[in-house]
Order: C-alpha cells, then sequence, then structure tokens
C-alpha cells in the first residue's frame, strides 16, 4: 500500500473508531429532529388552563360575552388554518403530507385555555376587594385539586373602556393576560365602530376576507403557477451551502488538531522521515476527506430515509432537483474544491502548533472571513443575480459555499465554469503553498506569526 | 571498507545563524559511528540534512549510494532526538505502522513487532495503549518502530536520554546487535561514555565545525595522560615535577588540593612520584590516569559536551 493510503488510513481509523465521532455524527440529525419536536413537545404539554371571567357590575355588561366570543372566533381561525395549510401541504406532499401537517396542527392549534362557569361564591362576593379575596382563595392551594383555578378575570370599565384585572395562579404566565387584552380590544373595536353608525357584521366580514393571490413565472416548472417544486431548488441550494460550510470547516479543523497533535507529541518528524511532506499531507487530506465523505453519506442517508418516510412526494422532487442539470455533481464539485483549499491552509498552520492556542494568530482572522459567505448566502436565495453575490462568488475562499447556494438558480454558464475554474486554480495554489509551510512547520520550533508563515512559504522548509 | 555514508563540505545556516560548518567525514558500512558533541553544536541540524528533511546550504552528502537521503529511506532506520507515538495506539499497530511507511507488508510488521517487543521484555505492554506505557517502555517501543523494517542504516539522534542506566546498558545491546546484523550505526549523544563503550569510530563536532574524526583510541591520544594528585601540594610544586607539562586545579578544600598534571612528551608517571617522595610533598594519593573521551573532547575543542552551546551561546550574546 502506497505511503499516501498508508496515512490516510490510520488517519480515518484514528478518528472513525471512537464513540466520540459516532456520536457528534448522530448529533445532528438527532438535534435536528429534536429542534423540531421539542416546541411541538412543549406546546402539547402545555395545560389548558381554567379562566373563570366576571363582569364586576353593570358598566361590564357585555365583556364576559366578549371575551366568550373571542375565544369562540380564535378557535374558528385556527380551524380555518388548519385547514389551508392541510390543502397547501396536499398539494405539496400528496395524501402524507397532509396528514402529517394536520397532526402538527392539531398538536400545535388548540388554544391553551378554556372558560369555564365561575363558582358561585365568586359571583355573588361584592365586587372590589371583597371578590379579590376569593379570587385569591381559588388561585392558591387551600382548596382541593379539582376546584382550583388557573385564573380569574374581572372584567370592568375605565373611563368608559373595557379593561380587566386579570389574577393567575403563575405569576409568570402572561397566556391569559395577552389573550383578555387581545379579546377587550376587539370589544372596544365593535364598540367604537356602533357609536359611529358602522355594522360590526360588515367590519368582521371585511377582515375576515384572505385575497387569493397565484404567484406566477415564466421560468415555473408549469410555465405559469410558481409551486413549492420551483422553490425547491433554492432551498436545496441554500441547505447545500450552510452544509457544505458545516462539513468543510469542521473536516479542516479535523486536520488542523490532528496536525497539532503529531506536531505536539513529536511523531510528525518521525513521519518525515518515512515520507515526504507532500506523501503526509496528501495522507492526511485523504483521510479527513474520507471521513468528512462518512459524515455526509450518513447524513444524507438519514435526511433520505427520513424524508421518503414521511413525505415520498417531495423526497421524490428533491431527487429530481438534485439530478436535474447535473446539481449533484456541481455540489460535489464545490466540496472537493472547497475542502481542498481550507484543509490544505488550516493543516499547514497546524505544523507550527502544538496547541490551539498557537494557532489562535492565523485562525482569527481566517475564521472572521469565514463568516462572509454565511451572510451573503441568505442573500442569495433571495436575489442570486445580486451583484455583491456576483462578485463575492469569484472570490475563491468563497465560491464553493456561494457558488451552491446559486447554482440551483441557474446562474449564467460562464459564471459557474469561470468561479469553478478559479477556485481549482486557487486550490492548486494553495496545496503548493501550504505543502512548503507545512514541511517548513513541521521542523520548526518558531512560533507561529503571519510573518514565520509567510517566511516558511519563501523558504519551503530548505 | 566502502562507505555507507559521506558528508563533503557540507554547511547549514538559518538566517544568520551558522549551524554546521564545512562538515566532513565518512561513516563505513557495518560499523558504529559516534556523533558527538554538547547540545546545540549542530548534531540534530546535521542528521536532518543527511535524513534529506532539510537541504544543505553548500557540500554534499552521500548515503547508501543515494545524494539524497529521501531516495533511500526506507533503508534507513531513524529514532529522532524528541520522541513521540500515536497515543491511542497499541505497540504492535504502531510499530507495523511505521514498518509499513517504510515499505514492510502491514502482517510481517506485527510479527516483528510482538517478536521484538517479547525480546525487549514488553510483552505484557502489546496490547496496551501508547499513553499506558512508562517513559522508558514507550522509547523501547519506538526504538523498535525505528528499526523493524531492518534498515541499512540506522541514525539514533540522542538515543540514550531520558533511559535510566539499565535501559541504557538494554539500548548499547541493541545497538551493537543492529551493527552485528550488519546495519551501519550513527548515532549521536553527548554523553561521551556510550561512545566509548560502542563506538568503532568517533566525530567530534563543536561549535558547528568538526574537531576530531577517528577511532575513539585515537581521540584519546590526542589528549596527554595525566597525573592525578591530592595533598597539601600548591600548582606550582606540582608544574615543577619531572615530566609535567601543565597543572590544573581541580578542587581545594583549606589548602588541600587535587591537582590535575597533564604529562608532556616522555612524561613517565614514575619519575613524578619519586621526585614528589623526593622532595618531601604532602602527597596523600597519586593516580597515573589515561585520558578518557570526555578529556579528549575538552582537550581538542575546549568545550565540556555537558554544557548546552546553545544556551552559552545565548549567554554570550546577552553579554
Amino acid at each position: 500500500m502506497s505511503r499516501i493510503l498508508l496515512i490516510a488510513r490510520r488517519e480515518y481509523a484514528a478518528y472513525a473508531r471512537t464513540v466520540g465521532f459516532w456520536l457528534s455524527l448522530l448529533a445532528f440529525p438527532i438535534f435536528a429532529v429534536l429542534g423540531g419536536a421539542i416546541p411541538i413537545l412543549i406546546r402539547t404539554s402545555e395545560p389548558v388552563r381554567e379562566v373563570v371571567v366576571v363582569e364586576e357590575g353593570p358598566q361590564a355588561a357585555g365583556l364576559a360575552a366578549a371575551v366568550q366570543s373571542a375565544v369562540r372566533l380564535d378557535q374558528e381561525r385556527r380551524e380555518e388554518r388548519r385547514r389551508e395549510m392541510t390543502a397547501v401541504a396536499e398539494k405539496q406532499g400528496g395524501a402524507a403530507g397532509a396528514s402529517a401537517a394536520g397532526d402538527a396542527l392539531d398538536r400545535l392549534g388548540d388554544l391553551r385555555l378554556r372558560i369555564v362557569a365561575a363558582p358561585a361564591d365568586l359571583t355573588a362576593a361584592a365586587p372590589g376587594a371583597a371578590r379579590e379575596a376569593v379570587a385569591r382563595r381559588y388561585l392558591g392551594d387551600e382548596l382541593p385539586e379539582a376546584q382550583q383555578l388557573d385564573s380569574v378575570v374581572l372584567l370592568d370599565r375605565t373611563d368608559g373602556k373595557p379593561s380587566a384585572r386579570v389574577w393567575t395562579r403563575r405569576a409568570t404566565d402572561d397566556t391569559v393576560e395577552d389573550f383578555i387584552r387581545d379579546a377587550l380590544r376587539g370589544a372596544n373595536r365593535r364598540e367604537a365602530f356602533e357609536g359611529a353608525g358602522i355594522n360590526t357584521a360588515v367590519v368582521e366580514e371585511a377582515e375576515r376576507f384572505r385575497p387569493e393571490v397565484t404567484a406566477l413565472s415564466p421560468r415555473s416548472a408549469s410555465g405559469g403557477e410558481v409551486s413549492f417544486r420551483d422553490r425547491l431548488p433554492g432551498i436545496i441550494g441554500l441547505a447545500s451551502g450552510f452544509i457544505l460550510w458545516s462539513l468543510i470547516i469542521t473536516g479542516a479543523s479535523i486536520l488542523l488538531n490532528s496536525v497539532m497533535e503529531e506536531k505536539s507529541n513529536k511523531i510528525l518528524e518521525v513521519l518525515l522521515s518515512s515520507a515526504s511532506a507532500s506523501e503526509i499531507l496528501t495522507g492526511k487530506v485523504l483521510g479527513v476527506a474520507l471521513l468528512t465523505a462518512t459524515v455526509m453519506l450518513a447524513w444524507g442517508g438519514i435526511g433520505a430515509f427520513g424524508l421518503i418516510s414521511a413525505a415520498p412526494e417531495t423526497a421524490a422532487m428533491v431527487g429530481a432537483v438534485l439530478m436535474d442539470g447535473g446539481l449533484i455533481g456541481y455540489f460535489i464539485a464545490y466540496a472537493v474544491g472547497g475542502y481542498l483549499m481550507y484543509a490544505v491552509l488550516f493543516a499547514a498552520i497546524g505544523a507550527f502548533c502544538e496547541t490551539p492556542r498557537d494557532a489562535q494568530t492565523l485562525m482569527g482572522p481566517i475564521m472572521m472571513i469565514l463568516v462572509v459567505p454565511i451572510i451573503v448566502m441568505q442573500m442569495a436565495l433571495q436575489t442570486p443575480d445580486a451583484s455583491v453575490v456576483r462578485i463575492l462568488s469569484w472570490v475563491p475562499f468563497f465560491t464553493p459555499f456561494l457558488m451552491s447556494a446559486r447554482a440551483p438558480s441557474e446562474p449564467p454558464m460562464i459564471e459557474i465554469v469561470g468561479t469553478m475554474a478559479g477556485m481549482f486554480a486557487f486550490a492548486l495554489l494553495m496545496v503548493w503553498v501550504a505543502g512548503r509551510a507545512f514541511r517548513a512547520g513541521a521542523l520548526s520550533d518558531v512560533k507561529l506569526s503571519w510573518r514565520s508563515f509567510a517566511g516558511a512559504i519563501r523558504g519551503g522548509g530548505k | 571498507m566502502a562507505a555507507a555514508l559521506t558528508l563533503d563540505g557540507v554547511s547549514k545556516r538559518y538566517g544568520d545563524f551558522q549551524a554546521v560548518r564545512d562538515l566532513s567525514f565518512e561513516v563505513e558500512k557495518g560499523t558504529i559511528c559516534g556523533f558527538l558533541g554538547p547540545n546545540g553544536a549542530g548534531k540534530t541540524s546535521t542528521i536532518r540534512m543527511i535524513l534529506g528533511l532539510q537541504g544543505v546550504t553548500s557540500g554534499r552528502i552521500g548515503i547508501l549510494g543515494a545524494d539524497d537521503g529521501r531516495k533511500v529511506r526506507d533503508r534507513i532506520g531513524f529514532l529522532p532526538e524528541e520522541r513521540g507515538l500515536y497515543k491511542k495506539m497499541t505497540p504492535v499497530d504502531a510499530i507495523a505502522f511505521f514498518g509499513a511507511l517504510k515499505g514492510l507488508p502491514t502482517g510481517e510488521g506485527r510479527r516483528r513487532a510482538r517478536e521484538m517487543l517479547d525480546a525487549q521484555g514488553l510483552g505484557a505492554a502489546k496490547k496496551r495503549k501508547m499513553k499506558e506505557l512508562s517513559k522508558g517502555m514507550a522509547q523501547k517501543v519506538q526504538l523498535i518502530a525505528s528499526v523493524v523494517h531492518r534498515p541499512e542504516f540506522v541514525i539514533l539522534d540522542e538515543p540514550f536520554s531520558g533511559l535510566d542506566p539499565v535501559n541504557q546498558q538494554g539500548l548499547e545491546a541493541v545497538i551493537r546487535q543492529l551493527a552485528a546484523d550488519g546495519a551501519t550505526v550513527l548515532f549521536s549523544t553527548h554523553v561521551m561514555q556510550h561512545a566509548e563503550r560502542l563506538c568503532d569510530k568517533v566525530v567530534l563536532l563543536a561549535r558547528g565545525q568538526k574537531a576530531f574524526e577517528g577511532t575513539v583510541t585515537e581521540a584519546r591520544a590526542t589528549t596527554p595522560r595525566f597525573l592525578e594528585l591530592e595533598g597539601a601540594i600548591s600548582p606550582d610544586q606540582a608544574a615543577a615535577l619531572p615530566g609535567v607539562s601543565g597543572v590544573e586545579v581541580v578542587s581545594d578544600h583549606d589548602g588541600v588540593r587535587v591537582l590535575k598534571a597533564a604529562l608532556g612528551q616522555g612524561g613517565r608517571g614514575q619519575d613524578a612520584l619519586k621526585a614528589a617522595f623526593l622532595g618531601g610533598l604532602d602527597v596523600r594519593r597519586f593516580e597515573l590516569r589515561e585520558p578518557s573521551l570526555h578529556d579528549a573532547f575538552i582537550g581538542l575543542t575546549g568545550d565540556n559536551p555537558d554544557i548546552d552551546q546553545s544556551v552559552k551561546a545565548g549567554a554570550e550574546a546577552a553579554r
């Protein structure tokens, strides 16, 4: 076996044999799932608050009915929204997608409060301090749990306008307070309209109106109406850019740490007596590339399995987008070029360092530069042809990420070919530069600085 | 005998610092050559140039018939001064990996690794991770890793440093065995006793320059024999003894001194002893000493090999 493959194999095995690697590999999909599931869990585990509304006298007449009406209207709106979302999901993801969307909305959609009948002693108590004393009792722990309430809302009017005192069991819970505020605002609006002689039913009808707007584009798949399928390439491009960024930086960082470890453990010199600097660098870059590919395949596999299981039609659409026009080929090319550029650079820096602190001198500015494509990529989703996006796409350090994000929007072929050629040419230059620096750094005891790094590139370890 | 290694006018400069200056010497095949000098004398730089890890500033190096160590790296075994192996690997895996880099099939490397570990008394440590081994054990493993492919030329940079006396003795045996098996061995050290016991030839390096090249006996012959005198004797009294060419005070405790008196050409110990006795000198101990390699080194270079020259140079620069 060639030295390059031997070094690559050792590099791969050193990480792939550790439990930590597999845990971190699974961490991303697990957190992605948890990221979606946790809000649902939190929402569904939220208790339905039992709320009592009491009018504090004749001046507040009608306000309790207004609150009850607001509850009813809110439920109707949620139901309507659920129907709309289910229809969209069905249109885009088929029956399975509609079912999944319906389930999720069911779990999220309910209003988490319920108006219950007021206890007799509460309504019988005199408005003001006496009634509030009774309310306190229902919100405390002295009564049996079945009789306890979550909130008591005392409705009144201040300067003729609806107002309320909202007593709640938990001081931090403002759900009821917010709902009552909205309900009373609605009640006030209706009263204001009625006072002005406007029919409130007409106003409510007008407010409920949702215009039907259809997005059209000659570049859509149907040649007319824009569907989710037409927007999917942009989403995939952006996701690919982020994933690529994450994988490249992770891979390059693994390489940096690996070289630093070999430098601090005095292994690099032994390696250099057995293999050339280029062989060591190539072997290590290859080993970590295989590691990165393993991560990518694992993530891709888990993602594909999840998508096919949950929404097969969407999965088919994603597959079609990736294959369409060789998009997946572009992604692979950008991944290779980007990884090569950053991996060799990080490895060369690692050859000068024994601790992460040593590496900070150069890594700090590099990481700051790496934030730029993250910001610009988001702009590329909406306006892939914006001048700043187009110009920055030509900067080789940014090309892999920005062009991955732009590629699905079908940028001009000259830009694809030109940026890719520039990226690979620059990657080769980086390999040459980093090779010289790596060779010099491996045997050097000089502290890392911009000056020593530049000197090493000039001298090449001679 | 054919030369396995030839250095011809080799110099190495790092910026303004001249690490090695016009160095020339040869090492014959199948011999053990000691490359001696204090720390900072230029030994490691020379070894790196021999291996091709660093280029020469000027001069020429020939090793195993090649003009660049990199061309014959599979036939060379190297133990660097600062040692380290992958901490999470087992000794067998580490040895087999480094053997494989030198072209040894992995299976054969593992077989030899087990055999050599057993021979070095490390059989019980075969399955432990490197990080779990003691420093001495790890150094033995690294030595095995550097010779597992049975190299023709073995370069050991300060192989004895950090080893306890028992392990130093064990290492001396390994070096002798390597030479007995036909390998050429070049090892650097600043401890002269190892070289005295092991080397067919020594090359003395001081401040980047060769101070001597030859056998240990030849090196000793460059320095006169000397008398070691102890008693209430003044340096002038010792200098007046017949055959004595120079006197150095080794110690002085309330007038009781230990003096080192060099014997000049043709000087004889018995003549000096007779004169001291007849002269009524208070001699409590009289010893005729053959010079050691350490003495020869000091005589040849004026440097003490136990003193780090890079530190000394730094101190001088600071002054």
